[in-house]
């Protein structure tokens, strides 16, 4: 076991209240998670399920109008982010954490070209002097495999394609060197075959930095090819954790085994008809006692509506597997450790 | 329906207040004056305020009070005559520009330019010097140097929403050009011209006073606050509530349509929760939290 | 009437003039025939010209030339002389079913907009056909006084096919219509597409990039890149053997949910961004970006010919007992 390494960013029963002009929603209800270097882990959930507000909640990217309550830890390069002040996390933001958003033209300036916003990124949080700043900028357009970088330097954002603006906002990501990659969704925006270059990249980045990286979508054909582990977030809950192979191939939480059942599988031979999840997520308004995935689940039992399915750790060796359902690790007589 | 008057509670009604005050003010003023503004009593002029008498007299003895009540009438009536014209108007040529586009939009917004670039008070003054004063040449002259705003709106209005996909699903579903226009264009545009109007209602209001300030709106002795501004000029040193009551009603007026004009405005912007609404929804939220714990560790314990 | 093909294109070219004076040539020759009740799937990249293909069917865009034929009879023709009989026969789904909604309409009144359109019976009457559309797309009657705003994607989306098949249409043309929507309410939308065809004996064409879903659920499928046809054929044997280079990169680019499969397999990845439709390349148009292009792949247009798997495929190479292989 690897205990020695410190985790890069670690989310400890993060809590995260929502409050709107009429609603508050428990956008996160207790959830940890964690990323170590040299390791991409998955979050997979639905829109609502909190996984883009559990991972950039804490570094204070969320959305405007709302009213925001963080409770719990969420530690980074030996600091708690929770409660820390507005000016020291923008900081921690820009030299520790790097994000690409799902929609890179609403991250770059349409009015600056993007070789100089990677400069001065790298200026900012590096120490770099300008010219070295440029080489820099350059150079990331190049590593994040931008042909002709010296050109691209001096273009404005809507210049280039979709696929190149990803590219770019990557090498924006990565411009200040940091520990941890946030990926949100960076290929929905995307096609087919610019997707997987984009997957190709980030694995290549992963491995040449031996940065922690955070891919959160809800493309599971995404966490099969690049991620190590993944955690699986329901209703603003944890519903199952593991790496990719457990998780993906044996999964145990009726929600993980649904939602890999209503992707086709493209390569099976025969046709079979998309399983569907049956109903849609709760609304997380009201705090309900017992298993947020009850309402939807086929295997639910009275105590799944009063109890909370506490989290398990069932036999796996390496990576350990959790799982929130002791109904089925019950019914199907799973090892718990 | 209920929905509907729920809606009515929720309005804010602390910036709608004073503006629904002058309303009815202008149009019960027949039954709130205690005297006819215009009667004179050379017994009893430039008094000071009394039980007679609430505002005092001016110097041809006639009621203030009644008369800045009978100029919140004519203000009001002469505004909304003002507004539904130039609405009609704007929303009119703005919207058809809008929606038929091409050449004919380019003649129009041309036209729609140049009233804007002109100041609007410069516009009514050079009509009313063609249509010579008058009531009623004021409100022509007021309304054609207003409509030009409201047909800019409307045709920015008309020509966003024509970009939304729904104006394309309803011609798929092969609504004429009249059913996408009255039912799905029309509501947008008014919902924007009418928010902005309330706006502008107060401009309007001191307007009119300006033009009848200048001598070339209403004619005495009808009351008006413009004019009875005028009129109190000459005694400002004596007696300067004769020129502070009217021009009091007037700020009032117009502050409280701007604000309510700024209230309908940022009524749509999404703000955090603060304050008192915020600890009581903190309070609700831990409430519920406490019983979800008590109901698991029940059934944990069962 | 019925041996007639639901939706024949004739060499249909649809172009858009820029502000810098060139064209966008979004549909640049296409013909296809899409025969009475097919589940026909149009896949591609973004800038294929796909979305416009859709919209140009059922009349939303122009033809700059070239034909529509529905039902046997001139698209451009029947609009003119009654375009209500016209969207009583094809309606369309748009993609973003929130986009396509009146914002300020509640879903009764969504639902009502086309009954009242083309003039459909009493108030007790739409009130009937609204329930029946709502058990037709599995939707509770409790959405009804909603605004659009506050249902679900998967409702919304529910609501836009049953608002398109109010006028009971034979033909449905629906633009991506589940990019917008989460993974497992994908699948209950995919789910309610094959039963309405199957219940209502509709020719339904979908516009996707999901080749996971199209897979699933159509029958036939043309594969567009830049606003011509690479190829076409049955859906199974087509992904199971494509013959054009395009067709492998992009079934290539397919992720897998296990990750055995998924780490372990080959794919291609083409160089490079698809060229812009505004200066196509010559010849082939996939042939700046083709592994396995040569010299006449830049000279010649190759027409769409017989494939091994049935179908057609416009390339120099395949032929009907032999493909290109790209690895």
């Amino acid at each position: 076991m690897t205990s020695q390494v410190e985790p890069l960013y670690a989310i400890n029963d993060l809590v995260i209240d929502l409050y709107a002009a009429t609603v508050s929603v428990r956008a996160v209800d207790g959830v940890s998670l964690h990323v170590m270097p040299g390791e991409t882990v998955a979050i997979v959930g639905e829109s609502g399920s909190g996984k883009t507000v559990s991972t950039l909640g804490p570094l204070g990217l969320l959305p405007e109008g709302v009213t925001v309550d963080v409770r719990g830890t969420a530690k980074a390069g030996g600091k708690d982010l929770v409660g820390m002040a507005s000016a020291r996390l923008s900081q921690m933001r820009g030299a520790y954490f790097g994000v690409i958003f799902q929609d890179p033209i609403s991250a770059l300036n349409p009015m600056l070209k993007v070789g100089p916003q990677l400069a001065e990124q790298a200026r900012r949080f590096c120490g770099l002097s300008h010219e070295a700043a440029r080489k820099e900028a350059v150079s990331l357009l190049a590593r994040s495999g931008i042909p002709d970088p010296e050109d691209r330097y001096n273009r404005y954002p809507h210049e280039m394609s979709g696929g190149m603006l990803q590219r770019a906002m990557i090498a924006l990501a990565l411009a200040a060197r940091p520990k941890v990659l946030i990926a949100d969704e960076p290929t929905t925006a995307l096609d087919a075959t610019v997707q997987a270059q984009i997957l190709e990249l980030i694995r290549q980045i992963q491995r040449d930095n031996d940065i922690g990286v955070i891919l959160i979508t809800h493309d599971i054909g995404a966490v099969a090819s690049v991620a190590d582990r993944v955690v699986v977030l329901y209703a603003g809950q944890v519903a199952e954790e593991g790496s990719v192979l457990d998780v993906l191939t044996s999964p145990v939480h009726p929600y993980t085994r649904g939602l890999l059942a209503s992707v086709p599988d493209f390569r099976a031979e025969d046709r079979v008809e998309a399983h569907e999840i049956p109903g849609l997520p709760p609304n997380q308004i009201k705090l309900e006692p017992g298993c947020r995935f009850a309402e939807r689940c086929e295997h639910v039992e009275p105590q799944c509506r009063v109890e909370r399915p506490p989290l398990r750790t069932i036999a796996a060796p390496g990576t350990p597997h959790r799982v929130a359902c002791p109904v089925v690790i019950r019914r199907e007589g799973i090892a718990v450790q | 329906m209920t929905s509907k008057l729920k809606q009515i509670k929720d309005w804010p009604w602390l910036v709608l207040s004073p503006v629904v005050i002058f309303v009815l003010i202008g149009i019960f003023a027949p039954w709130i004056m205690q005297y006819n503004p215009a009667a004179q009593n050379y017994d009893a002029t430039l008094q000071g305020p009394s039980w007679q008498h609430w505002f005092g007299t001016d110097y041809l003895g006639r009621d203030i009070f009644s008369r800045i009540v009978g100029g919140a009438r004519i203000s009001l009536v002469a505004m909304a005559i003002v507004l539904v014209a130039a609405l009609a108007i704007g929303v009119t040529i703005g919207s058809f520009a809008g929606y038929v586009g091409g050449r004919v939009e380019l003649v129009l917004i041309s036209v729609i330019d140049i009233a804007l670039a002109l100041p609007s008070l410069v516009i009514a003054l050079a009509l009313i010097g063609i249509l010579g004063t008058g009531y009623w040449s004021m409100i022509t002259a007021l309304t054609l140097a207003w409509w030009a705003n409201y047909a800019r709106m409307s045709r920015a209005v008309v020509t966003a929403e024509l970009q939304q996909p729904y104006i394309e699903a309803a011609r798929v579903m092969g609504a004429s050009h009249i059913w996408i226009f009255v039912r799905h264009i029309l509501p947008h545009v008014l919902g924007l011209v009418v928010v902005y109007a309330s706006a502008d209602a107060g401009a309007l209001v001191l307007a009119i006073a300006t033009l009848s300030f200048l001598g070339l709106g209403v004619a005495p002795p009808t009351p008006e606050w413009g004019q009875m501004l005028v009129d109190g000029m000459s005694y400002i040193e004596e007696y300067p509530r004769l020129v502070i009551l009217p021009g009091m009603a007037l700020t009032l007026v117009v502050v409280s349509f701007n604000l309510l004009g700024e209230a309908f405005a940022l009524q749509k912007v999404p703000r955090p929760v603060r304050g008192g609404l915020l600890r009581k929804r903190r309070r609700a939220r831990a409430e519920e939290e406490q019983a979800r714990q008590a109901a698991e560790r029940k059934a944990a314990s069962a | 009437m019925s041996e007639k093909p639901a939706i024949e294109v004739k060499d249909l070219k649809v172009h858009f003039a820029t502000r810098a004076g060139t064209s966008v040539r979004a549909v640049d020759g296409i013909d296809l025939v899409i025969p009475n009740g097919s589940f026909h799937g149009i896949v591609g990249e973004s800038g294929c010209g796909k979305t416009t293909l859709a919209r140009t069917i059922v009349g939303l865009q122009k033809e700059t030339a070239g034909q529509v034929v529905i039902g046997g009879r001139d698209r451009a023709e029947w609009m003119k002389s009654d375009r209500k009989s016209f969207s009583r026969k094809v309606q369309f789904v748009f993609q973003d079913p929130l986009g396509s909604m009146s914002r300020r309409q509640n879903i009764y009144q969504t639902l009502e907009e086309p009954l009242l359109i083309h003039g459909f019976g009493s108030a007790e009457k739409r009130r009937n056909r609204i329930q029946e559309l709502l058990d037709l797309v599995a939707l509770s009657s409790t959405v009804l006084d909603r605004l659009p705003r506050s249902l679900s994607g998967g409702q919304r989306q529910r609501v836009s096919i049953a608002r398109a098949l109010a006028l009971n249409p034979s033909i449905l043309v629906c633009d991506e219509p589940l990019s917008a929507l989460d993974v497992s309410i994908r699948a209950q939308i995919v789910n309610l597409f094959t039963s309405l065809q199957k219940r209502l004996g509709l020719t339904i064409v979908i516009v996707a990039h999901d080749l996971a879903v199209v897979r699933e659920v159509c029958s036939d499928v043309t594969v567009m890149y830049l606003g011509r046809v690479a190829e076409e054929g049955i859906t199974r044997p087509l992904f199971r053997e494509p013959a054009h280079p395009y067709s492998q990169a992009l079934l290539s680019a397919v992720p897998s949910a296990n990750p055995l499969i998924e780490t372990t397999r080959k794919r291609i990845i083409l160089p490079g961004d698809p060229p812009s439709p505004s200066n196509p390349p010559s010849g082939c148009r996939f042939h700046t970006r083709c592994p396995v292009a040569f010299e006449k792949c830049g000279a010649e247009v190759p027409s769409l010919r017989e494939a091994p798997h049935g179908g057609k495929a416009a390339c120099h190479l395949a032929t009907s007992n032999k493909r290109p292989i790209v690895d």
